[in-house]
């Protein structure tokens, strides 16, 4: 759905942040757009809906990052979540081996549900509590590796690796945007193909669940 | 004297009372002094004079705006060959064109009068005659008044294209074209009405995109002008439609979320303190927020309802948990608001706002954002089970069935079961307050009934006190019967015994004198 326009163009990526509750999202996100962690100043009334600005090697980028609400009751919602979604984050923390399970079945369903064309991103929070690491390094990497997805290694807390993981996304989502556009030719198909997506047919929701069931069973 | 009066009262002529059209029968002054016949062929007559009238009006609107734009055209393209007063031009242009919407303004006023006329004119009786009048005759007046609201949204289209020089015509005549289009096209599904307008969306961008080189901010507000005019006119039609279920769906939602109503904040894990002044002020402007969606015309505006509903929410929660929202405190909380506010038409204001907004704005913007969480919450509360709420299943259905109210925990009546008190008092003040107020008035019964029963009491104590109090004189009494000493009365020298030892009383003495 990159909104590609004439000489200069922009892009606009729409980003989801999956992830169970409490593994730091909304730390994660107010880090990063307001680089401020638990702090009493931050000004955002919100932190659900954020967005930012980037340049990327003189390209613009907007970045609208949406975040889900994680706990188990919703998770059926997450297709209407995440569809037309270009990114997705998706979180968990390394002391809980409970949240990487979730964000496996996350994958999955994303996989199902979009395909290639969304570019994954897993990220480790908490590493400034290394000591209590229950998700071993090289079992999340290569889990990332095998379903195509970046791994990295983020604190909130810190303010680690949080650039990195936004930065590479940003850039792989431009790629696929350009890939995208080079298949389809002109821009005008592609953003009819963009505006097919967001036609909400109702029982597409219903059939999601289903299959997050199936997966996590 | 009484007989002027019986005069007076007997004076009117014969011909006074016969129809003015003189046919012979009797008129009413109801009807204007016509008899019933006489009055509805006269009443026809002038009926269809003022359809006729509404048509010139109509055409002649039509041909204002359609002059408007030729005119503004006109100046637009002067100051090019006339390079060096551009300033004088344009204010003099926007004089006739403005000289000219006085015009219809005066117009629609006096039409405006004619209408309420009409409603306060005679014959209430011929009403349901009237409006067949006006079904039978394929007359504009229906769609007429209908395009009557959508007077004010056509004139600023008018005025926000004439900035834009030659491309502000052709939109203007590609909108009109699309929109006498669409109407031939009623009968279709709502996916294919959808299918039309959004490709027509798509043409109009891509149109745009090239005119302005790319820039997207002049398209996105040419956009949204488009969106406004176009929706304003077709809302009627493809507004929840004949042709799909949305009003069963609506219907269905409306049921649920009445048969929700015991589901509370607590259960939601929803963080809002309703107990500080500014968080409940709050939730009652996002509840009217909600509800005022229904009212709007255009997508986008229905949106703004949607995101002002949800800052509110977001103001609430940010003064309840001092800490900026995320979307595990937002989504329970709209769910929240959705369920308190059942909100009219939920389900056909989304599948309106899905199939007709401009696509740009719905995928991408914050107003999307908060959209597609709208649609997680209606999802939610369709689904909603037992689980969801951390409830047993056996609790939940308890409270589905309204045998029992979550707030006094069971056996208590429902209070739609007409019980005493209702679960719903939590979120409603007005109820708390009562359910407060019938907890007084029942303490203060039973204290009255305390204090009567006590007064009983001391009533049996007093009666009984005077009776023990009697008895017990009796059994002393008794006891101790009353003697009567028989006592001998003497004089009282007679006990003193040593008189003798008195000296003698004093004689007197007789002094010589």
């Amino acid at each position: 759905m990159a909104a590609a326009a004439g000489g200069s163009r922009t892009y606009s990526f729409k980003v989801v942040l999956l992830g169970e509750g409490c593994v730091g999202k909304t730390s994660l996100v107010l880090r990063y757009c307001e680089n401020k962690f638990n702090d009493k100043h931050i000004t955002t009334l919100q932190a659900s809906f954020l967005t930012k600005k980037l340049n990327i090697t003189g390209k613009r980028v907007n970045l609208a990052i949406w975040d889900t609400a994680g706990q188990e009751r919703f998770h059926a919602l997450g297709p209407i979540y995440y569809r037309d979604s270009n990114g997705a984050v998706l979180v968990y923390d390394i002391t809980d081996q409970d949240s990487f399970q979730k964000v496996k079945n996350w994958v999955k369903e994303l996989r199902k549900m979009l395909g290639n064309d969304i570019c994954l991103c897993i990220v480790g929070n908490k590493i400034d509590l290394d000591k209590d690491r229950n998700v071993s390094v090289e079992e999340a990497e290569s889990y990332a590796e095998s379903v195509g997805a970046k791994h990295f290694h983020t604190s909130a807390k810190l303010n680690k690796g949080i650039e990195e993981l936004f930065l590479d996304l940003c850039k792989r989502m431009m790629e696929t945007a350009q890939a995208d556009e080079r298949l389809k030719g002109n821009g005008s198909s592609q953003s009819a193909s963009s505006r097919r997506g967001v036609q909400i047919v109702d029982d597409e929701p219903q059939a999601t669940p289903s299959g997050g069931c199936c997966s996590s069973g | 004297m009484s007989q002027r009066t019986e005069r007076r009262g007997i004076h009117v002529d014969q011909s006074d009372l016969l129809c003015k059209k003189g046919c012979g029968y009797y008129g009413n002054a109801a009807w204007q002094g016509l008899c019933s016949k006489c009055w509805r062929e006269e009443y026809q007559r002038v009926r269809q004079k003022q359809i006729q009238d509404d048509w010139a009006l109509a055409e002649k609107l039509q041909r204002e705006e359609e002059a408007a734009y030729a005119s503004s055209h006109g100046t637009q393209t002067q100051p090019h060959s006339q390079a060096s007063a551009p300033q004088q031009q344009p204010g003099h242009a926007s004089l006739g064109p403005f000289s000219k919407f006085e015009e219809k303004k005066t117009n629609e006023k006096t039409r405006k009068v004619t209408t309420v006329k009409k409603f306060f004119s005679p014959s209430s009786r011929t009403a349901s005659k009237k409006e067949n009048q006006e079904g039978k005759t394929p007359s504009p007046s229906t769609s007429r008044r209908a395009s009557f609201d959508t007077d004010q949204v056509s004139r600023d289209f008018v005025d926000f294209l004439k900035n834009l020089q030659k491309p502000g015509r052709d939109i203007h005549k590609q909108c009109r074209a699309f929109i006498v289009n669409m109407s031939s096209k009623k009968d279709l599904s709502a996916d294919e009405l959808s299918e039309c307008v959004q490709d027509f969306y798509q043409g109009m961008a891509d149109r745009l995109m090239s005119h302005f080189k790319g820039s997207s901010e002049p398209v996105e507000q040419v956009m949204d002008q488009v969106e406004k005019y176009i929706m304003t006119r077709l809302y009627k039609s493809v507004f929840c439609p004949e042709t799909t279920d949305d009003e069963k769906k609506d219907l269905a939602t409306q049921n649920r979320i009445r048969a929700l109503h015991w589901v509370t904040i607590q259960m939601l894990c929803v963080s809002f303190d309703e107990e500080i002044p500014e968080v409940s002020e709050n939730v009652v402007k996002a509840i009217t927020d909600i509800i005022e969606m229904d009212s709007k015309r255009v997508p986008r505006d229905k949106l703004g309802c949607i995101t002002r509903c949800s800052k509110h929410i977001f103001s609430a929660i940010r003064i309840t948990k001092n800490e900026p929202a995320s979307a595990d405190d937002f989504l329970p909380a709209l769910i929240y608001i959705v369920l308190k506010a059942n909100p009219p038409r939920l389900q056909s204001n989304i599948q309106y706002i899905t199939r007709f907004c401009n696509p740009s704005r719905l995928m991408t913007g914050e107003d999307g954002y908060y959209f597609t969480n709208l649609c997680c919450a209606a999802a939610f509360i369709e689904k909603l089970d037992a689980q969801s709420l951390n409830l047993s299943p056996e609790e939940f259905e308890r409270y589905m069935s309204g045998q029992a109210s979550p707030r006094f925990g069971g056996s208590e009546g429902d209070w739609s079961g007409g019980g005493p008190a209702g679960g719903a008092g939590a979120a409603n003040p007005a109820l708390a307050q009562l359910n407060h107020n019938l907890e007084l008035l029942s303490s203060l019964g039973s204290r009255q009934e305390a204090v009567a029963e006590a007064a009983r009491g001391l009533q049996a104590d007093l009666l009984s006190w005077t009776q023990s109090v009697e008895r017990e004189v009796h059994g002393i009494l008794e006891k101790y019967p009353l003697e009567v000493l028989s006592c001998t009365v003497s004089a009282i020298d007679a006990n003193n015994m040593d008189n003798d030892n008195l000296p003698p009383p004093l004689t007197p003495q007789v002094f010589a004198g």
